[in-house]
C-alpha cells in the first residue's frame, strides 16, 4: 500500500466522521416539522373560532350600537326640545332679572330717599323734643309760679274773710253803741249826729278793662267777611292787640262801623263788625281813638 | 508485516490491519448516521423518501 493510500484513508476517516457528526447533530437538533404543524393547526382552528365568535360578537355589537344609537338620537332630539324651551326660559328669567334689577335700583333710590327723609324727621323730632322739653321746664315753672299765686290768694282770702268778719263785728257793735246813744239822748230831746269817718271811703276794686283807648293802635282792614259780620286788620299782638279790644273803621273822615276783637294772631287779629254805618272794604283804616 | 504486500498463491493479504480497522470505523459512522437520520425522518414525518 503505498503512501498516498494510507494519507487518502485517514483523511477520509477524519472527513466521515467530522461530517457524519454534522449531520447527526443538525439532525438531532432539528425541529419537528409535523409536531409545529399539528400545533399550528391547532391554534388556526383555534382562531378561526375565535374569528367566528368576534364576528359573531361583533355584528352583536354592531346591532346593540345600532339600537343605543338610535334611542340616543331620540334623547338627543327630546334634550334638544327641552333645550329650546329652557333656553326659551332662560331668556324670559334674564327679561324678568332685568326688571327686578330695574326695580332693586328704583327701590334703593327710594330707600336712600327715605333714610334721607328719617334722618331729617329723625332732627326734626329731636328738635321738637327739645323744644317739648322746655316748653316743659316753662310749664312746670309757671304751674309752680301758679302754685305760689294761688296758696297767696287762699292767704289773702283768708285774711278778707277775717276782715270782714272784723268788720261786721264793728257794724255791729256801731248799732249797738248808736241805739245806746239814742236811748240817752231821747229823754233829753236830742239827736246823736251821723259820725264822720277819719278814713276816706274807697271804691271796690275791679279788673281793668281791654280796652286801652290810650294806646291810640293804628292798622288797615286786611280782609273782611260781610256774610258772617267779621273783618281781619294787619296788626296783631306783637303790636300790643290783646282779645276784647274795640276798633273804629274810618273811610277818610267817615265813621264806618267797629271791630270787636275775638282772636289775636302774631302780625294779625280778627274781630267781630259793630255798630254798622257802612260796610267796610279791604284797606280802611282802623284805630282805637278815633 | 511489511508495507508490500505480496501476493502468495492467488490470495489477497491485507497489507497493514490498522487501515482496515481504519476503513470499517468510517464505513460504520457513516452506516449508523445513515440508519440515525433514517429513523428521524420516520418518527417525524412517517415516510423516510417522499414529502409530505
Amino acid at each position: 500500500m503505498s503512501t498516498l493510500t494510507k494519507i487518502l484513508i485517514v483523511l477520509l476517516t477524519l472527513s466521515s466522521i467530522f461530517l457524519c457528526g454534522i449531520v447527526v447533530t443538525y439532525v438531532a437538533t432539528a425541529d419537528n416539522f409535523k409536531q409545529q404543524n399539528k400545533i399550528f393547526k391547532t391554534r388556526l382552528d383555534a382562531a378561526k373560532e375565535n374569528e367566528k365568535s368576534a364576528k359573531r360578537q361583533l355584528n352583536e355589537n354592531i346591532i346593540k350600537n345600532q339600537r343605543l344609537e338610535d334611542k340616543l338620537k331620540n334623547e338627543i332630539a327630546s334634550l334638544k326640545g327641552e333645550f329650546a324651551k329652557l333656553q326659551a326660559k332662560l331668556d324670559e328669567v334674564e327679561r324678568e332679572k332685568a326688571g327686578l334689577l330695574q326695580k332693586v335700583n328704583s327701590w334703593t333710590s327710594i330707600t336712600k330717599d327715605f333714610y334721607q327723609t328719617t334722618d331729617k324727621q329723625g332732627q326734626l323730632l329731636k328738635n321738637t323734643l327739645e323744644e317739648l322739653n322746655r316748653v316743659q321746664a316753662e310749664q312746670i315753672k309757671q304751674r309752680k309760679e301758679l302754685n305760689e299765686t294761688t296758696a297767696a290768694f287762699v292767704e289773702k282770702m283768708a285774711i278778707i274773710k277775717t276782715l270782714e268778719a272784723e268788720r261786721k263785728r264793728l257794724l255791729e257793735e256801731k248799732s249797738e253803741l248808736q241805739s245806746r246813744l239814742d236811748q240817752l239822748l231821747l229823754p233829753v230831746g236830742q239827736v246823736a249826729a251821723a259820725p264822720v269817718p277819719v278814713t276816706p271811703k274807697k271804691d271796690t276794686a275791679r279788673p281793668a278793662m281791654p280796652g286801652a283807648k290810650d294806646i291810640a293802635l293804628q292798622g288797615l282792614v286786611k280782609k273782611v267777611d260781610l256774610k258772617n259780620s267779621m273783618a281781619s286788620i294787619s296788626i296783631g299782638s306783637a303790636d300790643g292787640v290783646k282779645e276784647g279790644m274795640k276798633f273804629h273803621v274810618t273811610r277818610g273822615d267817615k265813621f264806618l262801623c267797629d271791630i270787636l276783637i275775638i282772636d289775636v294772631d302774631a302780625e294779625e287779629a280778627v274781630g267781630v263788625l259793630e255798630l254798622v254805618q257802612q260796610q267796610p272794604k279791604v284797606g280802611d283804616s282802623v284805630s282805637t281813638n278815633m | 508485516m511489511s508495507p508490500d504486500g505480496q501476493n502468495r498463491g492467488g490470495k489477497i493479504i491485507a497489507s497493514s490491519n490498522i487501515y482496515t480497522a481504519l476503513l470499517a470505523l468510517v464505513f460504520s459512522v457513516v452506516l449508523a448516521t445513515a440508519a440515525f437520520v433514517a429513523y428521524k425522518c420516520y418518527f417525524q414525518y412517517g415516510t423516510i423518501f417522499k414529502i409530505p
